[in-house]
């Protein structure tokens, strides 16, 4: 591999390359060899490929792959209806209360998936917290194709809000406004100008939010079953959790799945390859916002409304549960019990280990994917070193790899018996599992950010007699470090979140939050997970804000 | 910054590293209850000195966990909660023979050569006393008009003893039940634990199949729930404990079965609402002789599993 861009860039590209290589082709390469070599667990290579004839024929498979799609776009439609026209306005008007709006709208991240859907079913289903506030269930609804859509959208659009409002911000009205003094409506020069130039953000998000749709397990797991809707990770969980197992079987219906996200990203990448978006380029920027004039009620209402919805309601079930000292006892003020939260705060079952292991992990893995993700993006955007293409492929690879299988792939490749030494069954497998699983995230948001610089300001600091590393240092992460530091919060609050992989990998002896969780849910004490589910959110929330606000304060990320 | 940065990684990296590699004497995989383990390895431990460190997955993820792990297991006693397990291990011949001291006690159909019962679930009906509807005695109870709408049953597919059940249950009327259930509005919600919420907030009157610990000890937390074992018959989900072959610890390994079955192991088991292996052991609960036991060929229904839940699937659609 030969360097011959803009930059010495072998550096960047060679610490990419050896940081996918141990944290996405390792487990992805066990995967594959597991597909094709069922006996792989016992250290055997007989009979390759006789899982697939077997696996591809399961007449259920063909329904399974079209829910999944099928979910997967539903779940991408809802998600930017609801993001994309309160992402433009919070980029381009002045908002009311846009600070408290940004916090609001960031919690449903933190907010673990299942936990939510748990608590939609406690707020929606007969006798639930709705019916006995209003006296009526909205029951029929939550349990169809439509209530897992809304349910899973209002957990994945502030990937789309964020991405939106910042691409848009950057683009500015500046463009618009070119647009307008050569005579275009304000309709025409949004839809022709402004929304095309921030298609890089906007796609990678939406594709973000497509990967995680069809790689989420548990709404379609606790929804879906009612409805009768079947999709390819529960039937992977299935092969794997049900005995005799079939790890040959879920493979290679996970690399059916990894497919499905390599042709929306493959499609992604055709579309943004026809253009260029470069609008950063070193020209000063007003950063100036219009007011809402007339449409300043409505907008408020809106984003209250989504707020209510995405926020109010999960955190409020999830809350009334925490405090109720019977399920059965429901809202009542007798009900009314502190004994969860005590529980936790006092150490029972771990709860403090849990945490403390969990927000770690969550730190480690965003540090790790923020660097193998921005150098991994530079390389790819920024150089024309051979072989790019498969970097960037390779970060897109775990993007719809189920938790679960990743897990098993991490298992099946360090635990060999001739390694001298293993991450297994040490915290690190943990670290691994969640780099793999969220490497994603930082990449496409790095990617978006460097596609929007242009060339001529790396070039111009070399002309000046900076060297690649200076001008990298100096110049380009500065501009991207606004859309990394989201990511690695993102990462961050996915990590210390993670259920799937960690119930199976976890080292022996050692809780993460989610199986915690998880644990007390599966011996029936809803109201300590709950409480524990609260506490770990408040935090998540809390923990990525001060960061930021100190990061403002030294002035590395802008407002 | 970088610096900074640096540092942050390698504080998180060693803090991580060092929760991890505190070297323990035995490990167990249980699909039993968190707190039951941590109590009898924290007993265990300090009336032998030797440190027990665990992992606690339901049965399907423990097993998941032991194939992936095969080439180079690490797994010394496995505590699962389907009997099914220990027969399959004794086939594969991965288990070690053990006849532990404390045994005698343990009623020969709950012990074999390789396996011992540290406890035993059994299945009934969970139905919620403030759900008003008429206290149900009969898994046919269910299908009655008074029930529309208004049962859970744990999915078959995810759960053995669940399995067992409806197995034994369709046998007796080729799922004439079952499609009475259906008829009533009667859905398959997910595992156990899935299927019991929502009737403990009162959605749902009553689980069809529900697991007896977990209702009794929700019971005695105060929810309004209350257990029935039908009179006609149910199923047990013996959970045996086994040794694996691969065990580079198997003295330590049988005394941790030992002490799982002295009386202060199995008071710890019936301080989960379980039911005691060992018949002389006192428990707050219906025992093993208070139930009537459904008859069946555990071999044979295993062996039509696949039909039996097809035909589970066609009957409560989709799936």
């Amino acid at each position: 591999m030969k360097a011959n861009g803009v930059s010495g860039s072998a550096p960047a590209a060679w610490l990419a390359i050896a940081g996918l290589a141990v944290v996405v082709a390792v487990p992805f390469a066990a995967v594959v060899l597991q597909g094709i070599f069922p006996n792989l667990g016992q250290g055997s290579f007989a009979g390759p490929f006789s899982s697939f004839i077997a696996t591809l024929n399961d007449s259920a498979l063909i329904g399974m792959a079209g829910n999944t799609i099928l979910l997967g776009a539903c779940v991408v439609l809802v998600s930017a209806l609801v993001a994309v026209p309160l992402g433009v306005f919070r980029a381009l008007y002045k908002v009311p209360l846009a600070p408290l709006f940004d916090v609001l709208l960031l919690v449903p991240f933190m907010i673990p998936p299942y936990i939510a859907t748990l608590g939609w079913i406690m707020t929606l289903q007969p006798r639930g917290y709705l019916q006995q506030i209003l006296g009526f269930n909205l029951a029929p609804f939550l349990f169809s194709l439509a209530g897992m859509t809304v349910v899973m959208a209002f957990n994945t659009f502030p990937v789309v809000y964020f991405a939106v409002s910042r691409t848009v911000e950057a683009v500015g009205a500046r463009y618009a406004d070119v647009g307008r003094v050569f005579g275009a409506t304000p309709a025409r020069a949004f839809w022709r100008i402004t929304l095309p130039l921030s298609a890089p953000g906007l796609a990678a998000s939406l594709m973000l939010v497509f990967a995680a749709a069809i790689e989420e397990y548990g709404t379609p797991a606790a929804l879906g079953r009612r409805a009768g809707f079947q999709v390819l990770v529960t039937g992977i969980d299935l092969r794997i959790t049900d005995w005799p197992i079939d790890l040959p079987g879920a493979s290679i219906m996970s690399l059916l799945l990894v497919a499905l996200s390599l042709i929306t990203f493959l499609g992604q990448r055709w579309i943004l390859a026809r253009r260029s978006y470069q609008t950063v380029n070193g020209k000063p920027q007003a950063k100036d916002k219009r007011p809402l004039g007339s449409m300043r009620v409505p907008v408020v209402i809106a984003f209250a409304v989504v707020s209510f919805l995405a926020t109010g309601v999960p955190l409020l079930s999830i809350l009334a549960t925490a405090l109720s000292r019977t399920i059965s006892g429901g809202l009542a003020i007798d009900n009314i019990s502190l004994a969860n939260f005590i529980a936790v705060f006092s150490n029972s079952a771990g709860a403090f280990g849990a945490l403390a292991t969990s927000f770690s992990l969550g730190i480690g893995t965003a540090l790790i994917t923020g660097a193998i993700g921005v150098m991994a993006a530079y390389t790819v955007v920024k150089t024309r070193i051979s072989g790019r293409v498969a970097i960037d492929v390779m970060t897109i690879l775990p993007n719809a790899l189920p938790g679960i299988v990743v897990a098993v792939g991490l298992i099946l490749a360090w635990n060999m018996p001739f390694l001298p030494a293993t991450p297994y069954n040490t915290a690190f497998i943990l670290l691994l599992a969640y780099c793999c699983i969220l490497l994603p995230q930082p990449m496409r948001y790095a990617t978006a950010a460097f596609q929007q610089i242009g060339d001529n300001l790396e070039a111009a600091a070399r002309v000046f007699g900076a060297s690649s590393f200076t001008a990298f240092r100096r110049i380009l992460l500065p501009l991207v470090f606004p859309s990394l530091a989201s990511a690695m919060l993102l990462v961050f609050a996915l990590a210390s979140r993670e259920l799937v992989a960690s119930v199976v990998v976890a080292p022996v002896g050692m809780q993460t939050i989610a199986t915690f969780i998880w644990r007390q849910f599966e011996q029936g004490s809803i109201g300590l997970g709950m409480a524990m589910a609260f506490i770990a959110i408040i935090i998540t929330t809390l923990l990525p804000l001060l960061l930021l606000a100190l990061l403002r304060r030294s002035g590395l990320v802008a407002e | 910054m970088l610096k900074s940065l640096k540092s942050i990684a390698l504080g998180a990296f060693s803090a991580t590293l060092l929760a991890g590699v505190a070297h323990a004497d035995i490990t167990v995989y249980t699909a039993g209850p968190q707190s039951l383990i941590d109590k009898m390895s924290e007993g265990f431990t300090k009336e032998t000195g030797i440190k027990v460190n665990v992992f606690q997955a339901t049965t399907g993820k423990v097993m998941a966990r032991i194939e992936a792990e095969a080439s180079n297991p690490a797994v010394d006693v496995l505590i699962s909660a389907s009997w099914d397990t220990a027969t399959d291990f004794e086939k594969r011949g991965w288990l070690v023979k053990y006849a532990s001291p404390n045994a005698a006690k343990v009623p020969d159909f709950l012990k074999s050569d390789y396996a011992v019962a540290q406890g035993i679930s059994a299945l009934g009906i969970a139905w919620n006393t403030k759900s008003g509807t008429p206290k149900p005695s009969e898994w046919a109870d269910l299908a009655k008009p008074e029930y529309k709408d208004m049962v859970n049953i744990p999915d078959p597919a995810q759960s053995g003893s669940s399995f067992e059940l409806t197995a034994a249950l369709a046998a007796q009327d080729n799922f004439k039940l079952f499609k009475d259930l259906k008829a009533d509005g009667a859905i398959i919600a997910g595992a156990n634990a899935e299927a019991l919420n929502p009737v403990l907030q009162g959605a749902k009157a009553a689980v069809f199949g529900a697991v007896d610990y977990i209702t009794l000890a929700a019971k005695k937390k105060g929810e309004s729930i209350d257990m029935v074992f039908p009179a006609s018959g149910t199923v047990i989900a013996p959970r045996p404990a086994m040794i694996l072959n691969w065990s580079k610890h198997q003295d330590e390994a049988k005394k941790f079965v030992d002490y799982m079955l002295s009386d202060a192991g199995q008071k710890m088991v019936a301080d989960q609402m379980l039911m005691p292996a060992r018949t002389d052991i006192p428990a707050d609960r219906p025992l093993i002789g208070d139930l009537k036991l459904l008859k069946y060929d555990t071999a044979d229904v295993y062996g039509k599993r696949k039909d039996t839940l097809k035909q589970v699937s066609d009957i409560f659609g989709g799936k």
